[in-house]
């Protein structure tokens, strides 16, 4: 039991453990530190809470087999919405936060209405569904941005660190509740291992569909609102998938998540995963690395994790094969028949769902 | 290739029973489906002649726009169909256009040779290609994760190629690309490399195996298909291409910045959809739907740019019509391919 806990633990700590060592010894090396300026620790937190709730609502629907473009569309519409209301209204940060996340909620509905009704490709669909948004929101605005530079009420919220902090408990503890403590929850489940089973045994497939497209849709209403009230404005005015952007950054951290959901959790691997990522973008910023070297350094830390990922079989046999001819003593114990991992989770990872 | 293991799909065969076959005649409940994309053009089509005509456009200068608008993306995408046609995806295609389109600029500015600068396009775009399917073949990546890292690496690539030229864009002899960027030259391109097309994927083994392998990998790979030289060759023919319609948007563009071509690569997958590409590819892929679909959004974003153009909200407004088309058209397509479950 103490080594099957031992072996969990280091399962779900090793790669932001891993990345922080790795990270500060580079830091070091170059006489910099990873937090070296004064809000750095805001930094963190605000970048762990964007990253982890964009990669939740990526790896909900992606789990299931529905990839969606359409995160980053419902992100800027649920918060032109809010901002433009709590603006109008001078209703403050809570009108704003309270209307964009019911915006948001909404917009998952209808995303999963779309979706279930029309019965057409969840790919596909979010396809249409991204213009959609993208087209109100440019609509509502006229292309313009909604500012809110001075109004220190809408844009101190991402500017505090214990909010943020706030964000990514509440969050975690939400979908955590939500997807593995309730009958949807189950439900859930049941449809991503057996989908046609769990229909022929009474799930109601579209009911769960809509909710988790709505779910989806207040997690990215949330990181609308937290990027909304750092920028102090919101670009509105992205036609033609100029929204997706948003999503690409999640990617990582949702496979991140899925090895880490192997061991513990994979709410707390996404979690962790975008701890990992956001420390890796302090480390590109206290290194003072050029865009052009961030890009091609985060897409070969994505294509090697999947690397090890889609061969992780061959190499633990490659590796089992080294040790087993170094150390194997005839006396010694006899070395596992399968592949020492541990179970997989029901297909969590979008590495299934290209 | 990961994507070459995915299950079968229901309905994925292209057969509406257990005795469908190509040679039956088709009831109208299949019809409409697979007319779908066709009657969706025919209906912009008239309503881009009504609109402009009671709105009094130049019909002649109208249409040149929509020529101008959607030979690039149906080259693109015509290339594209090969990949999709597997049932894989390829996100990158829009960044694989700018590092072409800007490597092209780059040879020609060096040459001055227009051959120099369609050579460079091509090779540069092949080769892109070719490193996401060698890199999804090799190290049994998924070919869309895959892609998506080719498309931060190819962003970058362009801010590099940018920043050779010691400002933020790369330009190329305008009046040379004016003489170049004409409805001969762009019309010529764009039937050549659709006859290649239209010609590998209906007359050769290569179309029906990438049909076979996008509708039953299980089965291909029975029947000793080689996934990865198929994956190859595909993204060969994708890259090739890309190439082209980056040669044209060199010539159309010849300023070019690191947000140049940065929707293609979505209106590329929009194009394909719209035109009745199946985006898990197989038997009911059709290579002339890049056709279908490139021209229907042109003819679309005219009409719709002809009905709002005072307007400050008129581009957003256009999109939700546009969105909303496609929608309608992808139901009526997809309406004879529906089961019980909710489609994956």
């Amino acid at each position: 039991m103490g080594a099957g806990l031992m072996r969990r633990a280091t399962g779900t700590l090793i790669i932001p453990v891993g990345a922080f060592v790795v990270l500060t010894a580079l830091c070091s090396l170059n006489g910099v530190s990873l937090f070296h300026t004064d809000d750095s620790l805001l930094l963190l937190t605000r970048g762990v809470a964007t990253t982890m709730l964009t990669s939740m609502a990526l790896a909900i629907n992606l789990n299931s087999g529905r990839f969606d473009f359409s995160l980053g569309a419902m992100a800027t519409l649920s918060s032109v919405v809010g901002a433009t209301v709590a603006i109008q209204t001078g209703g403050g940060f809570a009108v704003m936060a309270l209307v964009t996340i019911g915006t948001g909620i909404l917009l998952g509905v209808v995303s999963g209405l779309v979706y279930v009704l029309l019965g057409i490709s969840p790919m596909v669909c979010s396809l249409g569904i991204t213009l959609l948004y993208e087209g109100i929101s440019f609509a509502i605005t006229g292309g313009a941005n909604v500012s809110f530079l001075l109004d220190r009420g809408l844009t101190s919220f991402a500017k505090s660190t214990l909010a943020m902090v706030l964000v990514v408990a509440v969050g975690l503890v939400l979908v955590y509740t939500v997807f593995d403590r309730t009958r949807f929850g189950f439900d859930y489940r049941a449809l991503i291992t057996g989908q046609a089973a769990a229909v022929a045994s009474g799930t109601k497939e579209k009911r769960n569909a809509v909710l988790t497209y709505a779910v989806s849709g207040a997690l990215m209403s949330v990181v609308g609102l937290i990027i909304a009230s750092q920028m102090g404005y919101i670009e509105a005015g992205k036609l033609n998938f100029g929204s997706i952007g948003i999503m690409f950054t999640a990617f990582l951290p949702v496979f991140i998540g899925g090895y880490i959901g192997r061991f513990s959790n994979d709410k707390l691997g996404f979690l962790l995963g975008a701890l990992t990522m956001t420390l890796v973008g302090l480390a590109f910023a206290a290194l003072s690395l050029s865009s052009t070297v961030q890009s091609i350094t985060n897409a070969l830390l994505l294509v090697g994790f999947l690397m090890f990922l889609s061969n992780e079989e061959r190499i633990g046999r490659a590796w089992r094969s080294v040790t087993h001819r170094r150390g194997a003593s005839p006396s010694g114990p006899a070395a596992p028949t399968t592949a020492a991992t541990p179970n997989k989770a029901p297909v969590t990872s979008g590495v299934n769902a290209s | 290739m990961h994507d070459l293991t995915q299950r079968t799909r229901p309905g994925a065969n292209g057969t509406s029973g257990p005795n469908g076959t190509a040679a039956r005649r088709r009831s109208p409940r299949e019809l409409v489906p697979a007319l779908a994309p066709l009657l969706g053009l025919v209906v912009l089509t008239v309503a881009f002649v009504v609109v402009g005509t009671v709105s009094g456009v130049n019909m002649s200068y109208s249409v040149q726009t929509l020529i101008n608008q959607s030979v690039v993306i149906v080259i693109i995408a015509t290339g594209a169909i090969f990949i999709f046609a597997m049932g894989s995806f390829d996100i990158s295609l829009g960044a694989s256009t700018l590092v072409a389109a800007m490597v092209g600029g780059l040879a020609y500015n060096a040459t001055e040779s227009l051959v120099a600068m369609l050579v460079a396009c091509i090779l540069t775009a092949v080769a892109t290609s070719l490193v996401s399917a060698s890199l999804a073949a090799v190290f049994n990546l998924p070919v869309f994760v895959t892609t998506v890292a080719m498309l931060s690496v190819l962003g970058a690539v362009a801010v590099a190629l940018v920043q050779t030229t010691g400002g933020a864009q790369i330009k190329v002899d305008s009046s040379f690309a004016r003489q170049y960027d004409t409805l001969p030259v762009k019309l010529s391109v764009a039937v050549a490399f659709l006859a290649l097309c239209v010609f590998l994927f209906t007359y050769t083994r290569l179309g029906r195996v990438e049909k076979l392998i996008g509708g039953n990998p299980v089965t291909a790979r029975l029947t000793g298909v080689s996934m990865k030289k198929t994956a190859i060759a595909a993204f060969a023919i994708a890259g090739l291409g890309v190439g082209l319609g980056a040669f044209l948007t060199v010539l159309r563009t010849p300023t070019m910045t690191t947000s140049s071509a940065a929707d293609i690569g979505m209106n590329v997958l929009v194009a394909m959809v719209f035109g009745g590409m199946p985006i898990s590819g197989g038997p009911r892929t059709r290579i002339y739907a890049a056709l279908l679909g490139g021209l229907s959004m042109a003819v679309l974003n005219q009409t719709m740019t002809t009905l709002l153009a005072t307007s400050s909200a008129g581009n957003g407004i256009s999109q939700v019509v546009r969105a909303l088309f496609f929608l309608a058209v992808v139901w009526v397509a997809t309406s004879g391919h529906r089961s019980k479950l909710l489609p994956r």
